[in-house]
């Protein structure tokens, strides 16, 4: 991977985080909203660039105690992840069984994923009670307030869009910061199983986003609740990323 | 007022060069063949591309020359008395002297008299602002023709002497500098140029110019490509900051770098431009005939293919034309010499009112442009 030569072989395979070869037909709802997503998503991948930590990522001068502050902060948004999507699955009703049974078990994929994290924090020099003792940033309020406020709604079908990005993150973390981040900090891919493990399974949860989409987007309204809850998710998701150099004494 | 592309012009300098005989041309560092060659030609798939240098490194045409030859193509191509031509647009990475602007050198070449000039400085999408500006000026009356020259000369930054020189540069202390080497098997010389006029040609087709649209992305990005700083993280210096010129080499702040990790951005900003003209209705994917896309590299073509794809806004690829693989990747002057190709080839059929696609992306600090094109036939 040093220098991206891989990068260049295109043998790293599909670098994109969506199914870019699909022959799906969506309905034509679907199809503008994932439109409109995708552009949303860009924008906020494109804005991670400016945020300070991530930006040395970029730039090669990130380090271990820039990789410890990130997974310090990023453990409490993944254990208030799996509590917004469990409440998600039982805010919708039997209407919506299908939809249901997907986020259900997305949610059992991810539910601890929050140990993963745990052990990476150890296996890069990290005191496992820092990381335990670690409180949400003022992004991850706002993130997660958000995130179970809307849950909490019957059939939340706009969160739709903040799965759109917080999956697409996941996939981009195991695509373009795992490897850079062992190469930059000298650490050992324990250090970034979190961020691979969950890259890789993310792809199947797109797969399944698609199906969703096509069975929720079958009006205008939904179109707009889908875009906007995923502009909001991406804006308070980076809000949580700037803040994770101002830790909380 | 409408604004057509009525003649076109290309200049490739010396003959085609050939995957095998790059090398030959740009000379071997140290008398070393390079490890990466091959590699970066396999991913480009560029068969030939030219060189305004020879074997010995030595230039063979200035890149006002090019510029010059190309404009005077196209001038004698066109239905038009030169005194009516009010300005010159000229668009290069890097003229050949720093100061002044290149346009004033190529309209002391061509000697049109007491015209209005623009220089446009930039990479790629240089030749796009060029053409914008030329493009607005007859727009509102202010000239009646218009000539917007896009011409390249990189070669003399990728000979062997550049690299050799860079002794205390990221290139000499490590085994492999991806990063600094990756442009020398990509960018090659050329030039191109075109005549904006306020009516269409008085015989075969001509362009109207419907719309440029660009879209900078350098508030949120860090630089990707570029020459002027030593390419290490923690050193702002650029070359004019050394004390002399002679330590600004050393250091490897002259080299031309390419960060190819960042690369991918380029894919994905370029799709999100595209995205934002179909949102606005100003571009519709099923309308377009022809796509001419300025990639760098095969390596893009199918990652801008995939994502327009998965966005929905897929433009077939029996759609897109491009001479890349035989004229190499000129960077601003690739358009211009592909507009100039597309309307002379036989591979394809333009017919009045086809919808042409123009982009042309920039991965300097990622500038992506875009251009609709109608034929217009008299």
């Amino acid at each position: 991977m040093n220098d991206g030569e891989i990068a260049i072989d295109g043998s790293l395979g599909n670098t994109e985080p969506f199914d870019s070869k699909n022959e799906r037909v969506l309905n034509p709802h679907a199809q503008r909203c994932l439109q409109q997503l995708l552009r949303v998503w860009l924008g906020f991948e494109r804005d991670l660039s400016t945020v300070p930590l991530l930006r040395r990522i970029d730039l090669g001068t990130y380090t271990i105690d820039d990789h410890l502050c990130l997974l310090r902060n990023l453990r409490q948004q993944v254990i208030e992840g799996s509590r917004w999507i469990t409440r998600t699955a039982s805010s919708f009703d039997r209407n919506h069984a299908e939809i249901r049974s997907t986020i259900i078990s997305h949610a059992v994929d991810e539910h601890r994923d929050y140990e993963l994290l745990e052990k990476d924090y150890v296996a890069s020099g990290g005191d496992l009670n820092d990381i335990l003792g670690m409180e949400r940033n003022v992004g991850s309020e706002a993130l997660h307030g958000f995130l179970m406020h809307r849950s909490s709604r019957s059939n939340p079908v706009d969160l739709l869009g903040a799965m759109w990005i917080i999956e697409g993150l996941g996939e981009k973390m195991a695509r373009s910061w795992a490897e850079r981040i062992q190469e930059l900090t000298g650490l050992g891919e324990d250090s970034t199983r979190f961020m691979t493990y969950h890259g890789h399974n993310d792809g199947d949860h797109m797969e399944r986003f698609y199906d969703m989409l096509d069975e929720v987007c079958v009006d205008e309204l939904t179109v707009r609740s889908i875009i906007k809850t995923s502009r909001v998710v991406a804006r308070l998701y980076r809000l949580q990323l700037e803040e994770v150099e101002h830790e909380l004494e | 007022m409408t604004v057509y592309i009525t003649s076109t012009g290309a200049f490739l300098p010396g003959p085609p060069i050939s995957v095998g005989e790059v090398e030959g041309i740009l000379g071997a560092v140290h008398g070393k063949p390079s490890s990466l060659r091959v590699q970066i030609q396999k991913a480009n798939k560029i068969e030939t591309r030219h060189y305004a240098i020879d074997g010995n490194q030595k230039t063979t045409h200035s890149n006002t020359e090019m510029a010059s030859n190309a404009a005077e193509q196209c001038l004698d191509r066109a239905f038009l008395t030169r005194d009516k031509i009010g300005m010159l647009a000229v668009a290069s990475t890097q003229g050949d002297l720093p100061a002044p602007g290149m346009a004033s050198m190529v309209q002391a070449e061509l000697g049109l008299p007491a015209i209005e000039i623009l220089t446009t400085h930039g990479i790629c999408s240089s030749s796009m602002m060029a053409l914008k500006a030329a493009w607005n000026s007859l727009r509102l009356g202010d000239h009646e023709a218009a000539v917007v020259v896009s011409s390249e000369l990189s070669s003399r930054l990728l000979k062997k002497q550049r690299y050799e020189a860079a002794t205390e540069s990221t290139y000499a202390s490590k085994r492999i500098d991806f990063n600094t080497e990756f442009l020398r098997w990509m960018l090659s010389d050329g030039a191109g140029a075109l005549l904006l006029q306020d009516k269409p040609a008085p015989k075969g087709i001509s362009f109207r110019i419907d719309w440029i649209h660009g879209f900078s992305h350098a508030h949120a990005l860090p630089t990707c490509m570029s020459v002027g700083s030593a390419g290490l993280p923690d050193d702002e210096r650029t070359w004019q900051d050394y004390d002399t010129y002679g330590e600004a080499e050393k250091a490897g702040a002259l080299l031309l770098r390419q960060e190819v990790r960042l690369l991918d951005n380029i894919v994905r900003m370029g799709v999100d431009g595209y995205l934002r003209l179909v949102e606005d209705g100003i571009s519709v994917p099923s309308e377009i005939d022809h796509f001419l896309c300025h990639y760098s590299s095969h390596h893009f073509r199918d990652k801008i293919l995939d994502l327009l794809d998965a966005a929905g806004v897929g433009i077939p690829e029996e759609r897109w034309w491009t001479n890349l693989y035989t004229r190499g990747n000129t960077g601003a002057a690739s358009l211009f010499i592909m507009i100039d190709e597309f309307l002379r080839t036989e591979d394809v059929t333009i017919s009045d009112g086809d919808t042409i696609l123009c982009f042309v992306p920039e991965s300097g600090r990622f500038n992506t442009t875009y251009m609709q094109l109608t034929a217009v036939s008299s």
